[in-house]
């Protein structure tokens, strides 16, 4: 698929032609996903500000250099993941969700409404698997640790990626699959055979 | 070790589209424990990575507050100001400053090192019984040579009585002569 010639490509241009209100639409396009996504990795309304923040700070200083080759959604979910990375860096937190970040409330709608959950495993079982799993995509590529995110909890498929990022499906498979061997390797070594906390 | 079949449409496999029984996938799997095992893992690490999804109902709560743009143009506003600020928070410049302080370290060690080869020789020198001040020799012996200059050439500051301190001090008058 190409990017250049889509309306979204036009908005680029004119944000890289230092058009404010273009600037102004692209930020307003894309702020709920961006935190949706910051929230879907830290789980942190406080800090989901802040973050959106840079995110968008970076989209305006790095866009020039923005070249059409991936959907401009890719590359801005790209610098959010690592900015989501960036921040646990500078934060030092080891451990991601820390259970007095959750009021009571927030505790039991995530059990009753995650969709994706088995809600008879008990919260905090999933917080230290949320860990887990923040660890072991630190350990791959900035690339690697987008695809396999967009692929798993954007719900994107094989198809759609590949129309995403510009590289054809074989080659997403092939990522994808090297992706998943690596992050289970990364579990090994941590001393868990599999990504549950068993 | 995953069988190739295995590999070509795991996607479909974890996604569930490659479970129905016709599927060349799921006829594999039927007989292959050690795939069924690598399915079961790579599963279980899908499954956990789904956990990100946000859930419809949380999705009001996420929603920028208001004035969300008007703040975005201040961050980048001091950011403007600030340029060093930006490529300090980069990764490629906390590994130029890693490098940076690597080779200086490198650096450090390697100028101590050399000092301490050559360090010993002047104390073995200096610790002679006959080892007197460069100032009293040359003054003795080249009358108006200044001292001052010997040791801005770099050139030992003590001798010793032995004939090597004649040599020096050879080379230092002809030095001066030339």
């Amino acid at each position: 698929m190409d990017h250049r010639n889509s309306e979204e490509a036009t908005l680029v241009r004119r944000v890289q032609a230092g058009d404010e209100l273009a600037f102004r639409e692209l930020v307003e396009r894309f702020q709920a996903k961006v935190f949706s996504i910051i929230f879907g990795i830290l789980r942190n309304h406080n800090d989901a500000e802040d973050i959106a923040q840079q995110v968008f700070s970076k989209v305006y200083f790095s866009i020039r250099n923005f070249d059409f080759r991936s959907s401009l959604l890719t590359w801005i979910y790209k610098i959010t993941v690592n900015e989501c990375y960036d921040y646990l860096r500078k934060k030092r937190v080891r451990r991601l969700v820390y259970e007095s970040d959750f009021s009571q409330e927030e505790s039991q709608r995530m059990e009753a409404s995650d969709p994706a959950v088995d809600p008879s495993q008990p919260v905090d079982t999933r917080l230290a698997q949320r860990d887990l799993a923040l660890k072991l995509l630190s350990k791959v590529s900035e690339e690697d640790r987008s695809l396999i995110l967009l692929k798993e909890v954007e719900g994107h498929s094989v198809e759609e990626l590949a129309q995403m990022t510009g590289m054809n499906e074989n080659t997403i498979k092939v990522k994808l699959f090297r992706t998943r061997q690596k992050l289970l390797k990364a579990a090994q070594r941590l001393g868990r055979g599999r990504m549950t906390s068993k | 070790m995953m069988h190739r079949i295995i590999r070509d449409h795991l996607e479909e496999v974890l996604t569930g589209l490659g479970s129905a029984p016709e599927h060349p996938a799921a006829k594999h799997l039927m007989d292959c424990e050690e795939c069924r095992e690598a399915v079961a893992a790579l599963g279980e690490q899908a499954a956990i990575l789904r956990q990100w999804r946000i859930a419809p109902g949380e999705l009001a709560e996420i929603e920028p507050r208001s004035g969300f743009y008007a703040r975005v143009l201040d961050r980048i506003e001091a950011q403007r100001g600030s340029a060093w600020t930006l490529f300090f928070d980069s990764l490629f410049a906390r590994r130029i400053a890693m490098a940076s302080l690597a080779l200086a370290l490198l650096l450090g060690a390697y100028v101590i090192s050399s000092e301490r080869i050559s360090s010993p020789e002047i104390a073995l020198v200096g610790g002679s019984a006959q080892s007197t001040l460069v100032s009293g020799q040359v003054s003795d012996l080249t009358g108006d040579l200044p001292v001052g200059d010997l040791i801005d050439y770099g050139q030992p500051r003590v001798v010793t009585g032995t004939p090597d301190q004649d040599a020096v001090l050879v080379n230092l008058v002809t030095y001066r002569e030339q």
